[in-house]
């Protein structure tokens, strides 16, 4: 579904990504991990196209498009979902006009007729229901005054909603506390399917207790060192990244 | 000044003066001296502060003339409320009602010449003090707005001022608004022409009396050829409360002085307006509050969107004199540049001659926000959409507050066609 070849990315003169591979295959879970500064939140902007990357080798495939030529749109409607780190608040904007008019693209893209108020409000109130959300947040800012649990929440909801083939998670654990954690969690479980591939970057191995990867790698100077299974992220808790640099450089 | 000295253009005005004379009804002194007046002032140099970033060279080079002949009021613009009345070129169009939305309607055609006095009172002061004297001079139709004390309105009540002519048309709507004791009422002001190149110089003058309130919605979308020039006065005193909600977003060259007086003890204000200069309209915003007494407060809150060769200008500016303690005046101004070409030129300004007062000023200007931009992308908006989007919440924070529901759909379509047009062509 999505495979990353060599990937090399700057931000102004400083190197971040130095030939990163990587192959992610429907219905699969994959974890990235590594230390600040790996290069972890560059991979995730890169992948939904933030401007002030520069790509200076390698490629991206997704479901045989090359990513990197498409607008950031246009990769959101054919699939791609980025969970922000930092959801960005949007006042007088508000979040039912972003999930209709976000959810109607992707349906055009798809050649589905656009949903009406009604079939959207019916839609949107189950998923609303899973994270835990009052719908009173429809008609608010989209992010606007939300704490730091809720805008996590939010950025799931979308996900729910949008239904990508391939979600993107940028630290979506951070700033959560545990019971915000376990509703986040829960939210991407439900969306976990045959057809879906999530990749979940984090700094650390709790988020792993509750969505379970199949996949872990270790992200280090703009590289992955390191891949194995949710084994590996328990390693990484008991005895930190600096063995596995070690171990890389001794190879 | 001698004659020889006038350029032509005033020298034009004063002999069209004459020739319209005969016909303009009551008040022949306060005409004459008015018409002096601006004869002195003539248009602005380039050298005069309040016109610093205003030049009215193009103003001054056509020959716009006044009429006092009933124009034809076939082509009106639809009404937004359910209670107007029409000023075509200044001129009433239809036999006025005695009274509407609890405002008694009187104009200088009905016998009331113990009122022209006020009705023509030239208002001095300020970089419109010429227009304004030439308004006097030679407005067809001068309105009287009256509510009596202890009279309160909801409705709305439109004063449609509407510009149209075939050669150019110097239109001089007046409309004097004098609110009793505890009343309160709402205005709505909806300039608009023919879209043909003529020149609107219009003033509006409020006093009102205390405890009283009045809401004035100002929507100026004459066509994009015409100039407009406006004074507003608002003169507040204990306890009463003077609210304009303004949008503006037509003409291709306009002049709003706003110019508020808090008199009395614990009187307010609250002036919100959007302007939007998009392709290469020129729109000057310069408000002015005075607080004169104890416990005043003021509120000024302006957004301005440039695009294109647009350009917007806004001087706000407050005053607190001296005694007037425990006074609250507070100003923002946003600016919101579209597109590299536009401008926005803006200078907050405060004066201060009491120590117990409670002040802000601030000003900024910039562009939509490229992470919010990236956020509405990222789930699949296209970007002309994301940037229509948060241009629309940047107009709308200010816009929300005009709290008449169905002249709000109106601003707000206004402005979102509007929008469309302009982020269709940066796009």
């Amino acid at each position: 579904m999505l495979s990353i070849r060599d990937l090399h990315a700057q931000i102004g003169a400083r190197k971040i990504l130095k030939g990163l591979n990587l192959e992610v295959r429907p219905g699969e879970v994959h974890a990235i991990m590594g230390p600040n500064g790996s290069g972890k939140s560059t991979l995730a902007s890169v992948l939904a196209g933030r401007a002030g990357y520069e790509v200076t080798q390698g490629t991206a495939t997704f479901l045989g498009h090359d990513l990197l030529a498409l607008e950031p749109e246009e990769r959101a409607r054919k699939g791609v979902f980025l969970a922000f780190q930092y959801p960005v608040e949007i006042p007088g904007v508000n979040n039912a006009y972003l999930l209709k008019a976000a959810l109607n693209a992707v349906r055009k893209e798809h050649g589905l007729p656009e949903l009406d108020a009604f079939e959207f409000l019916q839609l949107i109130r189950d998923k609303m229901k899973l994270m835990q959300m009052d719908e009173s947040f429809l008609n608010r800012g989209v992010n606007e005054g939300f704490s730091g649990g809720e805008k996590k929440r939010n950025e799931i909801l979308q996900m729910a909603v949008l239904e990508p083939k391939l979600a993107l998670l940028d630290e979506t654990d951070s700033g959560l506390d545990i019971d915000a954690l376990r509703v986040v969690a829960n939210g991407v479980n439900s969306l976990r399917s045959p057809e879906r591939a999530i990749v979940l970057v984090t700094h650390y191995q709790r988020l792993l207790d509750y969505i379970e990867p199949d996949y872990v790698h270790v992200l280090s100077d703009g590289r992955i060192l390191r891949t194995g299974d949710r084994t590996l992220a328990l390693e990484l808790e008991k005895r930190g990244y600096d063995w596995v640099r070690q171990e890389a450089s001794a190879a | 000044m001698s004659a020889s000295a006038l350029s032509p253009t005033v020298t034009r005005l004063r002999d069209e003066f004459e020739r319209v004379r005969p016909a303009l009804l009551g008040a022949p002194a306060v005409r004459a001296a008015a018409m002096a007046r601006f004869t002195e002032l003539g248009f602005p140099g380039a050298r005069e502060e309040a016109w610093k970033y205003t030049s009215l060279r193009r103003l001054e080079s056509r020959k716009f003339a006044p009429t006092v002949a009933p124009q034809d009021t076939t082509a009106l613009p639809a009404a937004l409320a359910a209670h107007r009345i029409v000023l075509t070129n200044g001129l009433a169009a239809t036999d006025l009602p005695a009274s509407l939305a609890g405002f008694s309607v009187r104009s200088l055609e009905s016998p009331v010449e113990t009122h022209t006095d006020h009705l023509l009172r030239p208002i001095g002061g300020l970089g419109t003090e010429r227009f304004t004297a030439l308004n006097a001079a030679l407005s067809t139709s001068p309105l009287l707005l009256t509510m009596d004390a202890q009279t309160q309105s909801e409705d709305v009540l439109e004063i449609s001022l509407h510009t149209s002519g075939s050669g150019p048309t110097l239109a001089n709507p007046r409309i004097t608004v004098r609110m009793g004791a505890h009343s309160r009422g709402r205005l709505l002001i909806d300039h608009t022409d023919d879209g043909q190149e003529h020149f609107a110089n219009a003033v509006l003058d409020v006093e009102l009396a205390t405890g009283a309130e009045l809401t004035v919605y100002r929507l100026q979308r004459q066509g994009d050829k015409s100039f407009h020039i406006e004074r507003v006065e608002a003169r507040v005193a204990d306890g009463a409360r003077f609210v304009l909600r303004d949008s503006q977003m037509g003409s291709s060259l306009a002049r709003l002085d706003l110019h508020v007086t808090l008199d009395g003890r614990a009187s307010s204000t609250e002036l919100t307006g959007v302007f939007l200069a998009d392709g290469s309209r020129h729109l000057d915003t310069h408000v002015l509050v005075e607080h004169r007494a104890v416990e005043t407060t003021s509120l000024q809150d302006y957004r301005g969107i440039a695009a294109n060769k647009g350009r917007g200008v806004f001087n706000g500016k407050s005053i607190v004199h001296e005694g007037a303690q425990k006074s609250n005046a507070r100003q923002v101004n946003r600016n919101l540049l579209l597109t590299p070409g536009a401008e926005i030129d803006t200078k907050p300004d405060l004066e201060i001659y009491a120590d117990d007062v409670q002040c802000s000023h601030g000003a900024t200007t910039g562009q939509l926000d490229p992470n919010a931009l990236f956020y509405l992308r990222s789930r699949g908006l296209d970007e002309s959409e994301a940037r229509s989007a948060l241009t629309r919440a940047f107009a709308g924070a200010v816009l929300s507050k005009v709290d008449a529901p169905e002249l709000a759909q109106h601003v707000h379509d206004e402005m979102d066609r509007r929008l469309v047009r302009l982020l269709e062509v940066t796009a």
